[in-house]
């Protein structure tokens, strides 16, 4: 990469400087360690940019060019990609809590105030965590509104609308499994109201108490399922519905545009 | 290093404009998309940020089995079925119409098959209007169901307080009257009411009645009507069918019957009106219509749970919501 013609001897102090750049830059970004990191050069040209995201394992979900009308902030306001971002900060964040969190009835509510109290940031992470958390609900509907009203469940993307339906639900029970952890009172009884409607389904009621809240009423084996599925069961499986639903944008033709 | 030959100049003899290739109407992703994301996702942190820091998580008390707090409610996007419980049986309103919204949702691309209107916004030709429309009819017509419905200050327990209060001793209560419960006399409070509390009898012949009193009493001559088959016995795995089936007619009026043709009625209302002015022609303008109405009518029912509902799930004015945390 590194194509520099001769300056010649530097000249006067301003050249000197700029040469004690340019050894540095090269130095720094054209060495043999970083060079196996980022195989494409710095990218200030059509063939490095297109190349950065091409062999970049977290800009590849992106095509390397885009139609230009898709990049107009009213398109899509950002919709899907800033639900996938409260994603990744309630994955980071979540991640941060579960070092204090054990979900036991005896210690959740203990550890929640404690954490709250004693642990440096706590509070804010636990902050972060809920509005975060509320923010993908709202921005997960505001982008199955603007993908309805521009038409973009429309052939041949109906399978990835489809996809997104099952976003919409994991998203939310993502939110309502992780509404209990706290074990306070607000937590209980929000959970209990939802543990009635679940009880209330036609012939499977019983069932859907037993499998998926753990019991009759809401208790310590609904903390440690909600828990196990907040954690590690819902957070995989929504990945794999993302993974499926970005990789379908680019395999339908990319974003939905006027025929 | 790569130069960008699409900035080649063209011929002069081929003056005439062609139509731009679809390979220049592309711009590379690396800048302009990856920037706009990135900004985004900054600008985003910060204000999260900012929030935390100054608006803090609700913790309440520990949890307390023993302490149910009045009103206890779901999570803001739960209170539309929390409200719906609360005019309707539960199976419909917890499992059975959001499983069929979603259901409805997921369907909408494999009935609408045109490929018309997309990729921009309000694509068709009445779309914006149609929107508009359905959004503020969904908030009127959810409103007046809850105004009508479920809650001691609703416009029809006024209205319904003329009907007398039932004699406790007769054994048919002939004219329709309202059992209650306390000293006051109250009127329909909610549909339920017409199952639970509502009573009259009319004459009918004996041999169509279990019992041989002459007379047809509401509710109580029709909550237990055996359905057909009801000896036979079956089971799927641990699952009981068809055992001993019965039937509570008034319960299903009340709960079931009555709440989903109004909400079926105005459904159809809605759109048989804008069939008939003719703003409503293709399959994408119904389903602009279903799909803005179920999600303002889900908005509109969490906001009425959120600040309309205060102990006992009463419907009161949002400045008098106290919760009693038990």
């Amino acid at each position: 990469m590194a194509v520099t013609e001769d300056p010649g001897k530097p000249r006067n102090l301003s050249e000197r400087i700029q040469a004690l750049q340019d050894r540095a830059y090269n130095a720094l970004f054209h060495n043999y360690v970083w060079q196996s990191i980022f195989r494409s050069g710095y990218p200030n040209t059509p063939r490095n940019q297109m190349l950065v995201v091409a062999t970049n394992v977290f800009l590849h979900l992106h095509p390397t060019r885009i139609h230009r009308t898709h990049v107009k902030i009213t398109h899509t306001y950002c919709l899907g990609g800033l639900t996938f971002f409260m994603f990744l900060i309630l994955t980071v964040t979540g991640v941060l809590l579960m070092f204090y969190y054990v979900p036991s009835v005896e210690r959740a509510y203990q550890d929640i105030a404690a954490l709250e109290t004693n642990v440096k940031f706590g509070l804010l992470m636990r902050n972060m965590h809920r509005w975060t958390a509320h923010a993908m609900v709202i921005l997960v509907f505001l982008h199955m509104m603007r993908v309805f009203y521009t038409g973009a469940y429309k052939p041949p993307r109906e399978f990835n609308w489809v996809v997104g339906v099952i976003l919409l639900v994991l998203t939310l029970v993502l939110s309502f499994t992780g509404y209990l952890l706290p074990w306070d009172q607000l937590a209980l009884w929000a959970v209990t109201v939802g543990h009635g409607i679940g009880g209330s389904a036609p012939y499977f009621g019983d069932e859907t108490q037993l499998i998926v809240f753990g019991g009759f009423e809401v208790g310590p084996s609904t903390l440690i399922r909600f828990y196990t599925l907040h954690v590690i069961a819902l957070p995989l499986i929504a990945a794999v519905f993302m993974a499926v639903h970005f990789w379908r944008i680019r395999r339908d033709g990319g974003m939905a545009r006027p025929l | 290093m790569a130069v960008d030959t699409r900035a080649a100049p063209q011929p002069a003899a081929k003056a005439r404009p062609r139509p731009k290739r679809e390979r220049e109407e592309e711009v590379l992703v690396w800048p302009d998309l990856v920037f706009i994301e990135f900004i985004s996702a900054v600008l985003f942190t910060i204000t999260f940020l900012m929030l935390s820091v100054f608006i803090n998580a609700p913790l309440l008390n520990r949890a307390n089995p023993e302490q149910t707090p009045n009103p206890s409610k779901a999570p803001w996007y739960f209170l539309n079925l929390q409200e719906l419980l609360l005019h309707m049986d539960k199976a419909w309103a917890g499992v059975l119409l959001p499983t069929i919204a979603l259901a409805f949702f997921a369907a909408i691309p494999y009935i609408d098959r045109s490929r018309e209107g997309q990729g921009v916004w309000f694509g068709s030709k009445n779309a914006v209007r149609l929107t508009v429309i359905s959004a503020v009819y969904a908030v009127i017509i959810s409103g007046a169901l809850v105004a009508f419905d479920s809650g001691d200050r609703t416009y029809t327990e006024n209205l319904t307080r003329w009907i007398p209060s039932c004699n406790g001793d007769a054994q048919h209560q002939g004219t329709p009257c309202l059992r209650d419960e306390g000293d006051d006399h109250i009127g329909i409070v909610s549909t339920k009411d017409i199952s639970k509390r509502l009573e009259f009898s009319i004459p009918w012949p004996n041999a169509l009645l279990a019992d041989d009193d002459s007379n047809l009493d509401w509710p109580e001559d029709l909550d237990h009507i055996g359905v057909p088959f009801n000896n036979i016995c079956g089971n799927i795995g641990s699952f009981h069918l068809w055992c001993d089936m019965h039937l509570n007619i008034p319960s299903i009026m009340a709960e079931q019957v009555i709440p989903l043709s109004s909400i079926a009625f105005f459904a159809v209302a809605i759109i048989y009106v804008l069939f008939r002015i003719g703003w409503l022609r293709t399959k994408r303008d119904l389903f602009i219509v279903m799909f803005t109405a179920v999600l303002v009518a889900y908005l509109t029912l969490s906001m009425v749970g959120s600040f309309f509902r205060g102990e006992g799930q009463n419907l009161i004015w949002p400045w008098e919501i106290k919760v009693d945390e038990g």
